[in-house]
């Protein structure tokens, strides 16, 4: 093998790399523990789904509005949420949302929120966000309730 | 109507007349965080959802969130609405998140200064050891004002009544006038008869 096929195999390699490591950083789970920014622990998660399923809580009558998309990031030392709500229905639905923090030991970080009231449009999105009262909350769940 | 019936439909009546008192008052405790629509005027659910947004985007702000403790005075919120609104309450609850969380430390501020003024003249007086008497000319100044106004509209017809309230609060530099920090929370409710 010559030098020049080497180097040849070698950028092609690196090449490669470089686009499976891309994919991977896309995909979200770029740290352990964590999945789309979003804090796990052990959990198993390996969707988008999972992970919504994971984080949400869904308390009273069931609804056609449904929690499809959660990211997580970090703020300062808070964490950050953004979660998209998905109203499948041809009516308007009211709903009612909060956030429990949960601290290192599982223990609530913090009081509970108050519910807030959020409007839906027919066939609509809307992006809610919260952003943790305190650094010692490193994990929370989103709880979601019908308001009508 | 014999005696009997009588004294059965005299019963009946009492029984009905009982029933009616018991019924009209029935108190119950409450989720004290629910969503409080009784009224479209100003209620728990706003005072709550504005002091927890705010606190909340107050603590990123880069003055709070990248400093030591900044310490922060309490000004007045002015209530630009039609209806009576206590607005210390809305500052109260934003102090209270801030103070638990623990990134910013409040001054003494103007409502409450004659009772510190006074408490300190008091330790200075021959009643307390000097010691452990409270020094004057110790005070510290805050680093920053927080202030605002609450507004609303309201709009009715016939059936609807529709009420907008805006709370806008500004985190001032007391040094050198610059603003740090501003942020809104709107709130739409409206209520329709029938």
């Amino acid at each position: 093998m010559n030098w020049n096929r080497i180097v040849k195999t070698g950028v092609v390699a690196a090449a490669a790399l470089a686009v499976f490591t891309g994919c991977a950083t896309k995909k979200g789970f770029e740290q352990p523990g964590f999945a789309f920014g979003c804090p796990i622990g052990d959990a198993k998660v390996s969707s988008m789904d999972d992970l919504v399923k994971a984080k949400t809580v869904i308390e009273g009558r069931r609804s056609t509005v449904v929690a499809n998309e959660m990211r997580c990031t970090k703020s300062g030392d808070l964490l950050k949420i953004d979660t998209n709500l998905n109203n499948d229905s041809k009516s308007v639905k009211r709903m009612a949302y909060k956030f429990r923090w949960i601290d290192q030991q599982g223990m609530r970080a913090w009081e509970e929120e108050s519910w807030k009231p959020v409007l839906l449009y027919d066939n609509s999105n809307l992006v809610i966000s919260g952003i943790s009262p305190t650094n010692k909350a490193v994990d929370f769940r989103l709880i979601l309730r019908s308001d009508e | 109507m014999t005696p009997s019936r009588r004294l059965a439909l005299a019963g009946a009546l009492a029984a009905a007349a009982l029933a009616a008192g018991c019924a009209k008052d029935t108190t119950r405790y409450g989720d004290a965080r629910g969503v409080e629509t009784v009224t479209n005027t100003f209620g728990s659910t706003d005072l709550q959802l504005m002091a927890e947004s705010m606190a909340r985007s107050m603590q990123q702000a880069p003055v709070i969130a990248s400093a030591n403790l900044p310490i922060v005075t309490v000004q007045e919120v002015k209530n630009k609405t039609s209806e009576y609104i206590d607005t210390r309450a809305i500052t109260d609850s934003i102090r209270s998140e801030l103070q638990k969380g623990g990134k910013v430390r409040f001054a003494v501020d103007a409502s409450a200064m004659n009772q510190q003024v006074d408490e300190l003249k008091r330790q200075q007086s021959d009643l307390y050891a000097k010691d452990t008497a409270a020094e004057t000319g110790r005070m510290v100044g805050a680093q920053y004002r927080l202030e605002g106004n609450i507004v609303s509209i309201v709009k009715e017809v016939k059936n609807t009544k529709d009420v907008y309230y805006k709370l806008n609060l500004q985190l001032w530099n007391i040094r050198n006038g610059l603003l740090e920090w501003s942020d809104e929370k709107e709130i739409r409710k409206t209520t329709t008869r029938g």
